[in-house]
């Protein structure tokens, strides 16, 4: 039953990918196309693609992990405050002018910034020589809060078009993917997910209680810590691809538990790959919804996805950590 | 003793209402709530009757001397009835109706400014130059926006219709969509403005229509404060393939066309100049 499931699932995540590459505003076969339709379907799409699956699997891994780590079923990677710390960060590259890396210097200050939060995050939940749940938690929302507050200031204090267009990137947009950022991107995300899939046993015995981690012969601090960091390893690359995109690494991991079931082992790869799928629907109903207009992948997430979770949750009776 | 006091308040409250409504005709504090209108009432010749502007009224230079009392969509109450206006002048393009209403509760007159045409331009500028009591002046601008309208349209009965695209922002991009001056513009000068079967002014374009619409100029707006060139590398890779960017016919333009007042004659000029 479980095999057929999960066969399912991969089966599903694949036919996604295709059909985000061949569907859009107007419909690609690839065996016979014109130049414009090759030039759309590798400069534009494929990009595109890429980036969404990437982003999305870094965010619904994040969140597995999170909400194991953190005990918390409400914890996702943006409620610590990295999302918002990495906005502030290209809000205040772009005004000090920072263009050392050329086009690319929005997400650069990006990843900068939400490294430099999950590391202040991470100082802050820091007592007794070791990370404690509750305090990253406390921690996480109250520079959150900071984080958000001081970017409004800005933007309210600034006349600056320019600046408050180049943050509505930070907003989730997919639109400007291409193939620059994805080589760097997606070593973290490699990285941080071989961490996690490594660590999935220590992250399941983290769930159950430290007491219970400690006596079943895991360094709980240790494993916490090396956790914590390979995911904001992944959501500081999916932040510097695409700015933020909500509701995939809270909602996808509980999505995949209610499906799959709550082993982190096999939790934390199938909320990557369901969280990669389901962004690149997103994107594709974003973009073939209403040509030429295109709908901004982080609403489309939400408004797909929650009613789904919805349903899920009316219709099966557990929901744990 | 009594009569006398009648008299007397009669005779006050006579002259508080000829005294209340001298600067009504010819309003000597004015605050301008957006930056076309600032520009507007520069140009009539009103800009030593300015006292007060908003953040994003920075042309012509002297605007941006005078006092700011905020933003476009949200200018502060408290600055504005600070500085005791006899005349607020705002829009519907970007002012709140709410700021309209408090300021009118709290006795304040305002003038509405409603034109977002360019074919409205003309009258609009007449009726602010008429509130303001500078009907003259305005009619003498309106009259010259109008004559190099009917110029320009003369002109343009012979050329070839080319698909033009207008990036007002590169990424995400944002283009210049129906009911702007900007595609106003376009088909003043007998173009076919390709976004223009967008639903919204500035729409989020998707980049794979437009290389199939294949524009053969495209216009990057400026930005302020922002070096476009560098901005808008990554766009004009990706439409590398469109008969505009493979020909070298993209022009950066100023921002003239972005707002709804005198400089929209030299805006249209400098796309009737790149497109030539």
């Amino acid at each position: 039953m479980h095999k057929v499931r999960i066969t399912l699932f991969l089966l599903m995540a694949a036919a996604i990918l295709v059909l985000a590459l061949i569907a859009g505003p107007r419909m690609i076969n690839p065996l016979a196309m014109s130049a414009t339709e090759r030039e759309i379907l590798l400069s534009i799409r494929l990009p595109r693609v890429a980036v969404a699956l990437l982003m999305g699997m870094a965010l619904g891994a994040s969140g597995a992990i999170l909400q194991g780590v953190l005990r918390n079923p409400l914890a996702d990677p943006y409620i610590l405050g990295i999302s918002s710390g990495a906005s502030l960060a290209a809000a205040l590259g772009l005004l000090s002018g920072f263009y050392v890396f050329g086009r690319s210097s929005v997400p650069v200050s990006a990843f900068i910034g939400a490294s430099l939060v999950s590391v202040l995050v991470g100082a802050f939940g820091w007592k007794r020589g070791g990370l404690w749940p509750e305090r990253l938690l406390l921690a996480g929302i109250g520079l959150n809060f900071l984080f958000s507050a001081v970017l409004m200031l800005l933007m309210s204090l600034s006349s600056d078009e320019g600046l408050r267009r180049a943050v509505l990137w930070m907003f989730g947009d997919l639109s400007m993917a291409d193939w620059t950022l994805i080589p760097s991107a997606s070593i973290f995300i490699v990285i941080g997910l071989g961490i996690a899939l490594f660590r999935s046993k220590a992250l399941n015995a983290l769930i159950l209680g430290d007491e219970f981690a400690y006596s079943l012969g895991f360094a709980v601090q240790r494993e916490r810590l090396i956790l914590f960091a390979a995911m904001a390893l992944m959501t500081s690359a999916s932040v510097s691809l695409g700015g933020t995109i909500g509701f995939i690494g809270l909602l996808m991991p509980h999505i995949v538990r209610l499906l799959l079931g709550a082993d982190s082992r096999l939790l934390v790869p199938a909320s990557a790959i369901a969280g990669g799928a389901f962004l690149c629907f997103a994107d594709l109903v974003g973009r073939s919804l209403m040509p030429p207009l295109e709908l901004p992948s982080g609403t489309v997430t939400a408004v797909i996805g929650a009613p789904y979770f919805l349903y899920l949750l009316r219709k099966k009776d557990v929901l744990g950590v | 003793m009594k009569k006398l006091f009648i008299i007397l308040s009669l005779v006050v409250g006579m002259s508080y209402s000829v005294s209340a409504a001298e600067p009504a005709l010819l309003p000597t504090r004015i605050i301008s709530l957006s930056p076309a209108t600032t520009e507007i009432l520069f140009a009539l010749g009103a800009g030593d009757r300015i006292i007060g502007v908003t953040s994003f009224c920075d042309h012509p230079e002297e605007a941006k001397k005078k006092q700011k009392i905020g933003g476009l969509s949200n200018p502060s109450l408290e600055a504005i009835v600070a500085l005791k206006p006899d005349l607020v002048v705002m829009t519907t393009d970007g002012n709140p109706q709410e700021v309209d209403e408090r300021l009118r509760t709290m006795g304040l007159r305002t003038y509405v400014w409603t034109a977002r045409k360019l074919a409205e331009l003309p009258d609009g500028i007449r009726g602010l130059a008429t509130a303001i009591g500078a009907s003259a002046q305005g009619e003498r601008m309106a009259g010259e926006i109008e004559k190099s309208i009917n110029r320009t349209r003369y002109k343009v009965q012979s050329t070839k219709k080319m698909n033009v695209l207008y990036i007002v922002w590169p990424e995400p991009l944002l283009v210049a969509g129906p009911g702007t001056a900007i595609d106003d513009a376009i088909r003043l000068l007998g173009h076919v403005n390709v976004s223009a079967k967008a639903k919204t002014s500035y729409p989020r374009y998707s980049i794979e229509e437009l290389i199939r619409e294949a524009p053969e100029v495209v216009f990057i707006g400026k930005g302020s404060g922002m070096d476009m060139q560098a901005v808008s590398q990554g766009i004009l890779k990706k439409l590398a393939t469109v008969p505009a960017v493979r020909n070298n016919k993209v022009c950066y333009v100023s921002d003239s066309l972005y707002r709804l007042g005198p400089r929209v004659v030299q805006g249209i000029e400098e796309l009737a100049a790149c497109i030539k």
